[in-house]
Parts: structure tokens; C-alpha cells; sequence
């Protein structure tokens, strides 16, 4: 059979488990941005001014429709070339981490955006109205009441959401960016070509804990805020 | 910006929508017949079906699909190569069209998440309808096939649309394995006259466009079933 030598997965591993803060890094990054452009889209939305829906329903079809690589090429090779063509900026030497975070911040926000909207308006609108009925005011009802629980029923989402990200940001090794697969990439080729079906295990085994890990922390997070309301009640 | 440019590689990568396509078809097709089996199995919670359900699509949402890609690509071949020799065929497995692997790999990635949306339609049918069904006399598999798929199908299409969506967007990672999609051409003309950004531009517009044409087509389908 072909040749599998499970001692260099294990050979591989601390080499590529180096690169994880990369990885690591542009996820939290992209999902704290992201979750910022996604609430923006999403109160675009639900807002009722009739242009921002249509703005923010046309960014949102615009980047579901686009193949993530596609994007990162488009931004790895536009960005740089427009900033100079507009402003006279040379920003060739900007690190490669700044592009990753760029394309995946736009593809995030879309799918996070869809996430907060269906959880806001999955709230019963009672809830709205109690909160401003006891004398909050929209933004304290919003903060203190809606947002806590709209919190609570897109947690499952938000994790799928951020998984997807995990796998779209594998794609960063294209442009030369050393996260996981980027240094999975590299330890191949310093192998002459050898053990790529080992490297590639040791890489996936990497992804697949950081997905259990989060799967396991969404979950207790879900646990202890469910404990939460039953006391509440 | 180079208009003359954009024009001749729109039209070349116009030969790679065919490839995109059929590699979409392919999977879904494919992928139809184990994603029912594995939504029919966990519906009817037969011993052991769920439990490989929920294990491969841990396993798919996990992974990305550019390593899957990566290592399958490293695989096939190699292990296609020794079964075919061991086996005295003279087959030649490195001339095989690459399209075959990409066939198999995207049915792979699709068959979970269709095994989802089909189970989640095949819920919402009424078990009354089932039940109706075979109390005016047709077999379990006449009353599912004539009563209870048309309409969970109606329910599905949304979501099936989401997910071919979703696999034509995929697809654009092929040029790893050497298929000449839409993305391989654009990158192969790019590199030519280093005209990177338009290359990625015309293309951009394109997978738009063939978005826009399938959620139409989508539209337009789940326009005519509701009446039905």
C-alpha cells in the first residue's frame, strides 16, 4: 500500500503547532471585528430605512456569492495597487496578516450578520415592550433585555459561524501566510515533497482540536447560561 | 484598467463555467443517495447511523476542505496506482483526468450537510400524510415517494439552494488538483501579464453572476410549487 509512516505525524506536529498563534490570531481578530461590521449590517437591515437594507442586502449577496479565494486574491492584489493609484501609498511591505484579516473580516461579518438578525427577531416583541414599559430607555432595554437573550439563542450559530471562518482562513496559505496549513505547507516542501500525507494529518489533527475546543467551550458557555435563567424564574 | 483585457479573459474563463458546473451536478448527485440514507437512518434511528451522522459531520465541519483537497490529492493517486497494479491492470492512473478526484471529494463535503437539510424537511412532512397514504393502500415506498418527498423537496429548496451555492463557491479551490475551472484560468492569465487584479476582478463577476442566475432559477421553482 502507499507508504505511512505515523511516527513523522508526531514528528510534524510540533513543528506546525508553532504557527498556531497565527491561526489563532485571525480568528479572534476576525471575530471581534466582524461581530462589530455584523451588528452594523444587522441593524442596517432591521433598521426600516428602506436604503441601508437595500445597501447592506446587497453587500451581504455580493460576498455570499464570492468564492473566498477569489476575495483574498482580489484584496491581496487590489488593495495595494488602489491604495497607490489613490493616495499615493506603498503598503507592499505591510505584513501578509493584514489581508487575511481584511477578506476575512468581510466574509464574517456577512454570515454573522444573518446570525444576529434571525436571533434578534426570534425574541418575542412583549420583551421590547416590557423593557420600555418599566421606563428604560430603547438603548438600556436593547443593552440590559433583548440583547442578552438574542445572545443566548445564536450562541449555537455563532459557533457554527466561527467554524466556517476556521476553514475559510486555512485558505491565507495561498498568499504565502504561515498559519497551520501555511507551515504544513512549508515543512513539505522542506521535505523535498516527502510525508505530505503525515504533515497533512498532523495539520488536521491541529484544526480539529481548535474545533473541539471551541465546540466544548460554546457548550458550556450555553450550559451556564441557560443555569442562568432557570434561577431567574 | 485594461478594458480590452477584461473582455478576452472573461471570455476565456467563460470555458471553465462548464467544469464549475458539472463538477456541482456531479456532487449533488452523488451525494443524493447517502445523504438520504443517512437522513432516512436517523429518522428511523437505526443502530448506529446516527452515531456515524453526527461523528462525519463533526468530522466535515472541522476540516477544511482546501487540506481535504491537499490530502486526498496526495493519496488517490498513489493508492490508485498500487491497487491497479496489484490487481496486473495496465491502467495508467497519472494520465486519469483530475476531475474524477474532484468528483469524489466534493460528494464527500456535500453529503453531510445534505443528509441535514433532507432530515430536516423529511421532519416537517405531517406523519398524517404518511399514515394516509398507506391507508389508501400504497406501499411505504409509493407513499413516500409519490406523497411525502414532493413536499419536503418544497421545503428543502431553500436550503438546497444555500448549499449549491455554497459547492459552486467550493469549487474554486480545484485548481490545487490542476482542473481547469473558472479560478485556474483566471490564475493562469493573471500570471501571464501579471494582471492580477483584473484577472480576479472579471472573475468575481462571474461567480456573481452564476449566483444570481441559480438563486433566480431557485426562485422561480419554489414560485411554481407553492401553488402546487
Amino acid at each position: 500500500m502507499v507508504n505511512y509512516d505515523i511516527s513523522k505525524v508526531f514528528e510534524a506536529l510540533p513543528v506546525i503547532w508553532q504557527a498556531l498563534p497565527m491561526t489563532l490570531l485571525v480568528l479572534f481578530l476576525t471575530t471581534f471585528i466582524g461581530s462589530i461590521l455584523g451588528i452594523f449590517l444587522a441593524w442596517a437591515q432591521l433598521s426600516g430605512d428602506k436604503v441601508l437594507d437595500y445597501l447592506a442586502r446587497g453587500y451581504i449577496f455580493t460576498l455570499r456569492c464570492t468564492p473566498p479565494i477569489v476575495l483574498l486574491f482580489m484584496i491581496f492584489y487590489g488593495v495595494p495597487t488602489f491604495l497607490k493609484w489613490w493616495l499615493g501609498f506603498d503598503i507592499n511591505g505591510w505584513p501578509k496578516l493584514i489581508f487575511v484579516l481584511l477578506t476575512m473580516v468581510l466574509l464574517f461579518s456577512t454570515l454573522i450578520s444573518e446570525v444576529f438578525r434571525s436571533s434578534y427577531l426570534a425574541i418575542p416583541k412583549g420583551q421590547e415592550e416590557a423593557g420600555l414599559s418599566i421606563g428604560l430607555t430603547p438603548m438600556q432595554t436593547f443593552i440590559r433585555i433583548l440583547a442578552p437573550q438574542a445572545f443566548r439563542i445564536a450562541l449555537p450559530n455563532i459557533t457554527t459561524a466561527v467554524l466556517n471562518l476556521m476553514r475559510d482562513a486555512a485558505l491565507a496559505y495561498t498568499i504565502g501566510f504561515v498559519d497551520v496549513l501555511g507551515a504544513g505547507n512549508l515543512l513539505i516542501s522542506r521535505n523535498l515533497g516527502n510525508y505530505s500525507l503525515e504533515t497533512y494529518t498532523a495539520v488536521a489533527l491541529i484544526y480539529w482540536s481548535v474545533a473541539l475546543v471551541l465546540s466544548v467551550l460554546a457548550h458550556l458557555l450555553e450550559k451556564v447560561l441557560s443555569v442562568e435563567v432557570s434561577d431567574g424564574f | 484598467m485594461d478594458f480590452n483585457y477584461i473582455i478576452e479573459t472573461f471570455n476565456k474563463t467563460l470555458m471553465g463555467v462548464p467544469v464549475t458546473l458539472s463538477i456541482m451536478v456531479v456532487a449533488l448527485l452523488l451525494s443524493f443517495f447517502p445523504a438520504l440514507f443517512l437522513a432516512l437512518g436517523q429518522i428511523y434511528q437505526v443502530r448506529g447511523v446516527k452515531t456515524f451522522s453526527v461523528l462525519y459531520l463533526a468530522f466535515i465541519r472541522a476540516t477544511p476542505p482546501i487540506l481535504l483537497i491537499l490530502f486526498f490529492y496526495s493519496l488517490f493517486p498513489s493508492l490508485l496506482n498500487q491497487f491497479f497494479k496489484n490487481i496486473g491492470s495496465s491502467i495508467d492512473v497519472f494520465s486519469l483526468n483530475p476531475i474524477y478526484y474532484a468528483f469524489i471529494i466534493y460528494s464527500l463535503m456535500t453529503t453531510g450537510t445534505l443528509s441535514e437539510i433532507l432530515r430536516s424537511a423529511l421532519l416537517t412532512v405531517d406523519k398524517g400524510q404518511l399514515e394516509a397514504a398507506q391507508a389508501i393502500g400504497l406501499t411505504v415506498r409509493q407513499a413516500y415517494i409519490r406523497i411525502v418527498f414532493p413536499q419536503a423537496l418544497r421545503f428543502a429548496l431553500p436550503n438546497i439552494c444555500n448549499l449549491v451555492i455554497n459547492i459552486v463557491k467550493g469549487t474554486s479551490l480545484v485548481f490545487v488538483m490542476t482542473i481547469k475551472d473558472i479560478t485556474a484560468i483566471a490564475r493562469v492569465e493573471a500570471s501571464y501579464g501579471y494582471q492580477y487584479f483584473e484577472s480576479y476582478l472579471v472573475i468575481f463577476i462571474l461567480y456573481l453572476m452564476i449566483c444570481g442566475l441559480i438563486q433566480l432559477g431557485f426562485g422561480i421553482l419554489e414560485k411554481k410549487w407553492s401553488f402546487a
